[in-house]
Formats: C-alpha cells, sequence, structure tokens
C-alpha cells in the first residue's frame, strides 16, 4: 500500500512539473505556440491534491492543532480524545460526501468541457467524490482502531 | 448574519481545539453556515473545486517538493558548508550560520520546514559539539528556518496573493526586507547570547587559508547556489511564471541531487515525492472547505458587517494596528499559516483599504505574523518539529525559543505594521 | 427580494456604475419589491463558475460574457471577425438579432434567462512595447498572452503573433516582467481595466466582437411575482438600449484614456482590416465552425450573411 503510493504520487507531482517545464521551454527556448497543454495539466494536478489528501487520511497526518492534547496527561484521555476527533471527522465528513456527490451528478448531468480540447471537465471533478469516499474509509478505520485500543486498555 | 458567522467561527475553533483533522473543522462550520444561517451549498462543490484548479496554487507543491529534495540529496548542506566557511570560526559564527544558511535555503524553498529539515541533523550536533546548549541550537534554527516562508519564494505569499487578488510578484519582494532584518537581528541575538556559552572555537585561519576554504567549498556549492539565481532570476527576469519557476527548481534539483550530491537515491525520492504530495493533499482540502465558507462570508456581507463592528470600537489606524497584530499572534498560535492567511485576509482586507493600509503591506503584516505564528505554541509546527530533530523535549526549546521570538520576531512585526517603508520599498523600486 | 448580481470589473468601472443605476431603475419600478446587491471584481467566482451557479440557481444574476464549458457552441458568441462595424454589431448581437437569438437559446437550455446583450467593446492587441508591422498578418515574434480559449489562441496565430495560453491570474505580472510582450482577447476597456500599467501600444484590430450578457438563474426569475418579472425585463431592454447607445464612445473614450497614459494607439487602414478579417475568416472559422458543429454554426453564419 505504501509502495503504491509512493509510485502514484511521486509519479503524479512529476507529471504536473514536466508539463510545466515543457511549457517554459516550448515559449522560451522553441517560441512556439503549445495549446492545450495547461488544460491538460489541471487533471493530474487536481487527482494530485485529492489523492495527497486522501494519502493523508490514511497515515492519519492531516493537520491538526490538537492544542488539547498537550493538556491531558494520560493516555487513556488521548484515546478518548483521538476517538471524538475520528467521530466528527466522520459525521462532518459524511454531510461533505453528500455534497460531493451532488456536485459529481451536476457534473454528469452538464458533461462541461475544456476550452481547447475539449476533455470532459467529469475526470477531474469525479476525484472530489471518489477522494472524499475514501477518506471517510479511513476515518472509520482509525476510529475502530482507537475504539479498540480503549477497549483493551479497559481489559487489562 | 454576523451572529452565525461568529458562531461558524466558534464551531472552528473549537473543532480545531479538540484536534478534528482541519478539513473537517472548516466543513463543521459550514454546517453551521448551512443549518443555522439557512445558507446555501448548492453549486459550492463546484466553486470551491474550481478555486482548486487554479494554476497559481500548483506552485504550492513544486516549492515543497523543491524544498523536500533540497534537504534529501544533500543540496541544503552544501550551502551550510560555504556559508560557514566565511563565519564559522569567530565566536558565536555557528549560530550566524544557522541564520544565515536557513536564509540562503529559503531563497529556494517556498516552506519554513525546510531549513530546520535540512540542516537540523546536521548542525544541532555539531553545534552541541562546539559547546551551544543544544535545546538553545534547536529553538535557534527552528526559529530561523521560518525565514523560508519571508524570503521569496513563498507558499503563505502565493496563498495571500491568491485569495486576495494581490501580485505575488510583489507580496514576495514585501516580505523580504521584514525577512532579512530577522536574519539580522537573530545573529545578533545569538552573538550577544554566545557570551556566555562555553564555547570551542578553531584556530583562527589564515587569510590564505580562509580564501582556500571559501573557494574549495563554493566551487562544491556552485549548483546548489545556482538554485536560487535559476529562480528568482527566472521569475523577476521575464523568463517564467512564479508557477513554472517552482516547476523548473524541481526539474533542476532532481538531476544535481541524484548525480552531483549524490544524496538523492531511488527510495527517498520517491519517499520526497509522497511526502510534498500528502502535505500538499492536507492543504488543498482545507484550502478547499475554508473557501467554501468565505465564499459564504462574501455572499452574507460578514467582512463589511466586521469592518462596521471594528470601526465602532475605534477608527483609530494605530490602535487597529495595535488590535490587529495581537489577534494575528494570537491566531497564529492556535493554526498554521495557510490557514491563518485563508481565513483572516479576506476578512480583513476592506478594513485595511479603509485604514490605509496597502494590500501589499497588509501581504507583509500577515507574513510575518502567521511566519512566526510556526514557532508560537501551543500550535507550533515548525517548533515541535525541531524538537524532533533536535532529539529534545518541547518544554526545554520553549524558553530558549521565546527569547528570540520575543527579542527577534515581536519588533520586526511591529515594524512592518508602522513602517511601511519597510516592506514597499522593494516593491515599489520593483514597479508594484 | 434582494437578488445578488455578479460582474466582472472592479467598483466603479464603467459597467458597474450603470448597473447601480439599472438597481435604482429596478427598485422604482417594482416598487420596493426588488433590490439589486451587486458583487463586483468576480468576487462570486470568474464567469465561468458564475455562469454555473447561477445555472443551479446559487447565484440570481451576472453581467458577463458567455461561459463555453457547459456549451461548446456558446463559442459563436465570441467568433472572430463577425462583425465589422458598429452598425452590423447591433444587427449581430442586438436585438432581434442572429447571435443573440441563438445565445438566447442556448442559455434557456442551462435554466438561465437572458435578459439583456451588453455590448462592450471590438477587441485588439495590448503590447508592453513598440508594434512590428501591426497591419501585417506574417509572423513577427512576438509573444502574446491568450486566454485558454481556442478561437483567441488561433486568432492570435493567423494574426502572426507566437500566442501562449497564460492563466489570468498570471497575466499581469508575465506581461510586466516580460514572459510575453502583449496580450490579445481583450479590448481597449479591459486593457485599461486591467493592463493600463503594462500597455505601451495598443491595435485595435479588431479582433472580435465583446459581447456581455445580462443573465438570471430561471429560479430567480420565476420566484418573482409576474408584474416584478415584466418590470424586471421592460428595465433590462431600457438598460440594453441605453448602452448600444454609448458603447461606441465608450470605446473610444477608453483609447483615449490609454493614450493619456502614454501608450501609442496603432492606426490601421481599412485595407489593413480587411486584410486580417480575410485571414481570419480563412484559416480561423473552419476550425471553429468544426468544434461548434459545422452545419449548425454555418447556419447561423448564413443567416448573417443575409
Ligand atoms: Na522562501
Ligand atoms: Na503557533
Amino acid at each position: 500500500m505504501d509502495r503504491f503510493a509512493k509510485y502514484l504520487l511521486t509519479g503524479l507531482i512529476c507529471i504536473v512539473a514536466l508539463g510545466q517545464f515543457v511549457q517554459v521551454i516550448t515559449r522560451y527556448v522553441l517560441q512556439v505556440p503549445v495549446m492545450g497543454l495547461e488544460e491538460t495539466m489541471a487533471y493530474p494536478t487536481l487527482w494530485l491534491y485529492i489523492l495527497g489528501s486522501v494519502n493523508a487520511s490514511r497515515e492519519n497526518t492531516h493537520i491538526r492543532a490538537n492544542v488539547l492534547e498537550i493538556f491531558l496527561k494520560t493516555a487513556r484521555a488521548h484515546t478518548i480524545l483521538a476517538i471524538i476527533g475520528e467521530l466528527v471527522s466522520l459525521i462532518v465528513g459524511l454531510w461533505l460526501l453528500t455534497w460531493a456527490w451532488d456536485f459529481t451528478r451536476y457534473s454528469i448531468r452538464t458533461w462541461r468541457e475544456s476550452p481547447t480540447l475539449y476533455i470532459p471537465t467529469f475526470y477531474a471533478d469525479v476525484a472530489l467524490v471518489i477522494g472524499l469516499a475514501l477518506m471517510m474509509v479511513f476515518t472509520l478505520y482509525h476510529l475502530v482502531r482507537h475504539v479498540r485500543d480503549l477497549a483493551g486498555e479497559k481489559l487489562a | 448574519m454576523i451572529e452565525v458567522a461568529l458562531l461558524a467561527i466558534a464551531v472552528l475553533v473549537i473543532l480545531l481545539t479538540l484536534g478534528v483533522p482541519l478539513p473537517y473543522c472548516f466543513g463543521g462550520a459550514l454546517m453551521v453556515m448551512y443549518f443555522v444561517g439557512d445558507v446555501t451549498m448548492k453549486g459550492n462543490m463546484l466553486w470551491g473545486f474550481q478555486q482548486l484548479g487554479n494554476p497559481v496554487l500548483l506552485a504550492i507543491p513544486l516549492f515543497v517538493l523543491a524544498g523536500t529534495i533540497m534537504s534529501e540529496s544533500g543540496i541544503a548542506a552544501s550551502l551550510l558548508r560555504f556559508v560557514s566557511a566565511f563565519i564559522g570560526h569567530i565566536r558565536g559564527g555557528l549560530g550566524v550560520v544557522a541564520a544565515v544558511s536557513c536564509a540562503v535555503i529559503g531563497a529556494i524553498s517556498g516552506s519554513g520546514l525546510t531549513g530546520i529539515a535540512a540542516i537540523g541533523p546536521i548542525l544541532i550536533p555539531e553545534m552541541e559539539k562546539r559547546g551551544y546548549p543544544r535545546e538553545y541550537a534547536t529553538a535557534l534554527i527552528a526559529n530561523s528556518s521560518i525565514l523560508g516562508l519571508l524570503i521569496p519564494p513563498s507558499v503563505t505569499m502565493i496563498v495571500y496573493g491568491w485569495v486576495t487578488d494581490t501580485s505575488i510578484l510583489a507580496c514576495f519582494l514585501a516580505t523580504l526586507g521584514p525577512g532579512l532584518l530577522i536574519m539580522v537581528a537573530f545573529s545578533l541575538i545569538n552573538l550577544w547570547m554566545a557570551r556566555k556559552f562555553p564555547l570551542v572555537l578553531d584556530d583562527k585561519p589564515t587569510m590564505a587559508e580562509l580564501a582556500g576554504e571559501a573557494t574549495r567549498r563554493g566551487v562544491h556549492a556552485l549548483p546548489a547556489l545556482l538554485m536560487p539565481i535559476i529562480i528568482l532570476g527566472g521569475i523577476y527576469g521575464g523568463i517564467m511564471t512564479p508557477t513554472e519557476a517552482a516547476a523548473v527548481s524541481v526539474i533542476y534539483a532532481v538531476p544535481v541531487g541524484f548525480m552531483i550530491y549524490k544524496g538523492l537515491r531511488w527510495d527517498n525520492f520517491l519517499g520526497a515525492g509522497k511526502e510534498a504530495a500528502t502535505a500538499v493533499g492536507a492543504i488543498m482540502m482545507m484550502i478547499l472547505f475554508s473557501m467554501i465558507l468565505s465564499q459564504m462570508f462574501v455572499l452574507e456581507n460578514v467582512p463589511q458587517q466586521i469592518v462596521g463592528a471594528i470601526f465602532a470600537i475605534t477608527e483609530n489606524k494605530i490602535l487597529l494596528l495595535i488590535m490587529i497584530n495581537i489577534m494575528l499572534f494570537l491566531v497564529g498560535m492556535v493554526v498554521n499559516d495557510v490557514t491563518a492567511i485563508i481565513l483572516i485576509a479576506p476578512l480583513l482586507l476592506p478594513l485595511m483599504n479603509a485604514i490605509g493600509v496597502s494590500p501589499v503591506q497588509f501581504a507583509a503584516i500577515m507574513g510575518v505574523n502567521t511566519a512566526m505564528g510556526g514557532v508560537t505554541p501551543p500550535y507550533a509546527s515548525i517548533l515541535y518539529l525541531g524538537a524532533r530533530i533536535g532529539k529534545v523535549k518541547v518544554t526545554k526549546v520553549i524558553p530558549p525559543a521565546m527569547t528570540l521570538i520575543l527579542l527577534g520576531y515581536v519588533p520586526v512585526v511591529f515594524l512592518t505594521s508602522f513602517w511601511p517603508e519597510l516592506s514597499l520599498f522593494l516593491p515599489s523600486y520593483f514597479g508594484y | 427580494e434582494t437578488l445578488k448580481i455578479s460582474h466582472v470589473r472592479p467598483q466603479d468601472a464603467t459597467v458597474d456604475v450603470e448597473l447601480r443605476a439599472f438597481a435604482e431603475a429596478v427598485k422604482t419600478a417594482t416598487g420596493g419589491d426588488v433590490e439589486l446587491e451587486l458583487f463586483p471584481a468576480n468576487a462570486l467566482g470568474d464567469y465561468t463558475t458564475v455562469q454555473e451557479r447561477i445555472s443551479v440557481g446559487a447565484v440570481d444574476m451576472a453581467v458577463q460574457p458567455a461561459a463555453t464549458a457547459a456549451d461548446r457552441r456558446m463559442q459563436i458568441s465570441s467568433f472572430p471577425y463577425l462583425a465589422a462595424n458598429w452598425e452590423q454589431a447591433r444587427n449581430i448581437y442586438g436585438p432581434g438579432g442572429a447571435v443573440r437569438e441563438t445565445m438566447a437559446g442556448l442559455f434557456a437550455e442551462q435554466d438561465i434567462t437572458m435578459l439583456a446583450a451588453y455590448p462592450v467593446y471590438f477587441g485588439g492587441i495590448s503590447l508592453n512595447r513598440e508594434a512590428v508591422t501591426p497591419g501585417s498578418t506574417e509572423p513577427n515574434g512576438i509573444k502574446v498572452r491568450v486566454p485558454g480559449i481556442k478561437s483567441f489562441q488561433l486568432t492570435g496565430e493567423a494574426l502572426g503573433y507566437i500566442p501562449s495560453p497564460i492563466p489570468f491570474a498570471e497575466a499581469f505580472t508575465a506581461v510586466q516582467t516580460g514572459v510575453v510582450d502583449g496580450v490579445i482577447g481583450s479590448g481597449a476597456e479591459g486593457y485599461y481595466a486591467s493592463f493600463r500599467d503594462v500597455t505601451k501600444t495598443y491595435i485595435p484590430a479588431n479582433t472580435h466582437f465583446e459581447v456581455w450578457y445580462m443573465i438570471i438563474s430561471n429560479e430567480s426569475l420565476s420566484g418573482l411575482p409576474d408584474e416584478d418579472q415584466a418590470a424586471l425585463k421592460a428595465e433590462a431592454e431600457k438598460f440594453e438600449a441605453t448602452r448600444w447607445t454609448v458603447a461606441e464612445s465608450d470605446q473610444g473614450a477608453n483609447e483615449q484614456k490609454l493614450a493619456d497614459l502614454g501608450a501609442t494607439i496603432v492606426s490601421l487602414s481599412p485595407e489593413e482590416l480587411a486584410a486580417m478579417s480575410a485571414k481570419v475568416r480563412e484559416t480561423v472559422w473552419p476550425q471553429v465552425l468544426e468544434d461548434v458543429g459545422a452545419d449548425w454554426g454555418q447556419a447561423i453564419l448564413d443567416q448573417i450573411a443575409k
């Protein structure tokens, strides 16, 4: 899984870097117009953002402020706080997911296209609903993990 | 509606405090606006997602990746050795090396983390060996690391320019003056602090030895020193846009890291790519929902109402600037730099216009305050990373960090607010 | 009822001033029932986003160009060199005009009602340097920023420039630092609004006729009582009629504003303009027609040619 994430994310980020680089070379060195490169790059870029965020959910490395954690001393209190955090994430995330689904249906219905190459924007738009759904799966996984920790503590 | 907006912000802060990941904190605020304030969510995902597609934002992952590659590959280390050839041997010089190296690295990296990540592992043990207390060395490098956000290019200034529709190049230049001032301040504070440390010094080299060493290290550092020239020269010399410059810096750093400095290998290159993508993914998901929230605020005229409410307290420019700095300091204590800018800049920009602070100067005010937020506890991501790298307890790093903040940052923060030329001189020199 | 209306120019720009007057008129005509709240300077998103938000009923109204993402046929609105002068423009884009009627139909398919057309200007080329043979269509080696719209990219190339699709957010800086030497796709008014500090030369090449539309979400419109709907439509009609009487002199005034800032306004002869038009019609039209549907597009062009 980690290997797969490494190849996928590094591949995506390199594609977008190369795309921008080609833009400079064609304009500054070769002085020829390239049409459609910029709009094409939007697709791997948006997937990069969304899958990066999914990976942050998988690794549980999303940015958190964790102010309260500093004042809590016991491991048990930390676990309870983590459970509350994951529960809130799940509730809010599922609500956001319904709106992402609403957006996806809109995207299918209108079937919009990029301005010069007419690539359907759906192929970028759908990243959002897929990404949020995966994020919810990983959030649920972390929630279950924390609850098990808490139960294990009680037994021990 | 301002009551609902304040409730949404209150919920946001509560969720932050509970340690909920940032995207869902903003999601929670959206739920308040939707369920309590009856503001529509229709079409908002579409709007937010299209904001993410803005090519300007693409510079962020690329500058972050370039920074990670620098620290993995040995590019940053060669810069460090070059800087220390000049000042490493004088009393307290190693601390100055830390501040100056972070500034040089900052001219390539757009993030505040690169400095501590790249030179912390090398310089902290070295400084300790030479007699600096380990926690002091850690605090100094972590604080200097923030220069990555003040010396252009800068992720926070890209975001500020994007949300406020201000020239990103002008914003880059606006924080350069304050950034250099902070570098000088840290160097001086360090020289003063170093009097008390039992420092072990090398024999003072002769002029010839110094010249030889500097040349040798300079040649070694040449490919690394070319990077800021390519990036900033490329941008200000009219060859490429900031986003393209970020891509070029990655394309340049990869072969240099693999073949010249040889610190980059297939496995840590893949790791760097994943790290950059993950860090940026987390930021982008947060930006998506925070943009929707601030769009709801715009639709409901919240910024104007906030300006009205603040003006009801006072219209005195000096008092207002002091209040805003205190508020930004408090915000910086609990949220990270990009979040603070996205949340605050659009809300306060109308107020700044009303009291005659230009958007470019406000960029510098936001820039120094949010950068400082990276080292002010309780939420001090850069300081915590430093403590992890320096292998010291967070509680031990905080006191020396506080000294540096109070004597180094805070005066510059106030100078930035009350001396417009500090931030406006360079932008106006370049015609912005 | 308060309707949120978006437009693409900063506060106090011509369209902003005209819309404030329109808002007053609507308020009076509806006896205070309908108020308009202005959101200038793309505060609700760029015109592509706003059109989609209007389509789903999340934003009420806008005055802006037509976005082609949801329907590529909308490119007919910015077809290059379709009109050669203001009289022709009025026949094509004004009340009863072929393009205007077509656009009203296309908007309707997106649940949007077109209330008025808003003629803005004939497009031109802004350069941050002196022009090279501005009347010729031979390659001149000058790099210009084009918006990400196919017909503009092709037109730029046909007129001898090297088009470079740089995002609007980076366009001003790109011209200022010299990443590109100029901009194509807007007109005197647009260049004055966004590029006045980097416009050293303005070439009024009449590349296309820029027309915006006052549009309203069907949901917002049907939410109004019948008499308010009628009043709104009547005021929009007056708004457009007034605009047609001032648009041409407004274009001249904007060229003068650029000149006052020190820009050179190139003057092109009718023959040079005709040659440019011929080149674009020959090389660009077939490609754009292919994109919008050759038969569908040709039918509209035939209607105009009559
Ligand atoms: Na930097
Ligand atoms: Na902080």
